[in-house]
């Protein structure tokens, strides 16, 4: 892992940003941020609404933006957040929240992979009628997303903390 | 209902600015609270004004190699101090506070002098 560091510590994108200027890590902060902020603001809509809340919207209803804002955020945030990252990728060598971090955003979106795959899923997105468990298996989906990007986000934080 | 839920919203953004408030503590200086230092040294790598802090590194006297973590880029730049001005191997002294953990040779500066100048990174400090 600290070789994988070093190498994209000593890359050509960590050398040009770098070499951009003294706002220029503020300034790819503040795109983080506002990725962030549209990721989890669409994800905390969508997972309340999964686990009942606004529950006179439809999921499907509710779903048309907040998915495509939250992918939109999320690639905003990874674009931002490796180029912070390779400025001084060494610095996050031993910082547990970045350890805990990056696998629990992977663990995230293989979740949407599997959400995406459930039956409750699908006749809810393209606003089929319900099937019994249906409330239940989308209560349980949100619940699980909510916690997983609620400590991605808590460890991003935190890891200039540590 | 729609009451609960909004006293239940309102609990649970206290409870986050709490933790919030708490992690905000640990910001800045705290980390480096194992006493004032006054070192100095030879400057090994120049000063970088690319991450979050500023950074350089010297070696003082008895050969050991430091970190010096500066103020953020903005900041050192508007002291003065920006990333060529002090060139490699020059003598600077620095005042700041060394890291809470002594394994590790880290000291958050106020103020690096160099050649007469003094940058005042952190003047209120």
């Amino acid at each position: 892992m600290y070789e994988a560091m070093l190498w994209l510590e000593g890359s050509a994108l960590a050398e040009s940003l770098r070499g951009l200027g003294v706002w220029s890590y503020g300034i790819i902060n503040l795109l983080h941020i506002l990725g962030i902020g549209t990721l989890f603001g669409a994800v905390l809509i969508l997972d309340l609404r999964l686990l009942g809340t606004w529950s006179s919207i439809t999921v499907a209803t509710i779903a048309r933006p907040t998915v495509p804002l939250a992918a939109c955020g999320f690639v905003v945030a990874v674009c931002s957040g490796v180029s912070m990252f390779s400025i001084n990728a060494t610095e996050y060598h031993g910082n547990p929240f970045f350890y805990i971090k990056l696998p629990t955003l992977l663990v995230a979106l293989i979740n949407i992979g599997v959400v995406m795959r459930m039956a409750a899923w699908r006749r809810a997105v393209v606003g089929e009628a319900t099937q019994p468990g249906d409330r239940r298996a989308l209560a349980v989906a949100g619940s699980v997303s909510l916690l997983l990007w609620l400590v991605v986000l808590s460890c991003g934080r935190m890891i200039g903390y540590w | 209902m729609v009451s609960g839920i909004h006293a239940r919203c309102a609990l649970l953004g206290l409870l986050l600015a709490s933790l919030c408030q708490s992690a905000m503590a640990h910001h800045g200086w705290s980390g480096n609270s194992a006493g004032d230092i006054e070192l100095t040294g030879v400057v090994e790598s120049g000063v970088s004004l690319a991450g979050p802090h500023g950074t350089m590194q010297i070696r003082d006297a008895e050969g050991q190699l430091w970190d010096i973590t500066l103020a953020p880029g903005p900041r050192t730049h508007r002291a003065g101090l920006k990333e060529n001005t002090i060139p490699v191997g020059a003598t600077v002294t620095v005042h700041g506070q060394r890291n809470a953990d002594e394994e590790r040779h880290e000291a958050k500066v106020r103020r690096v002098i160099w050649d007469g100048t003094e940058f005042n990174v952190y003047p209120s400090r």
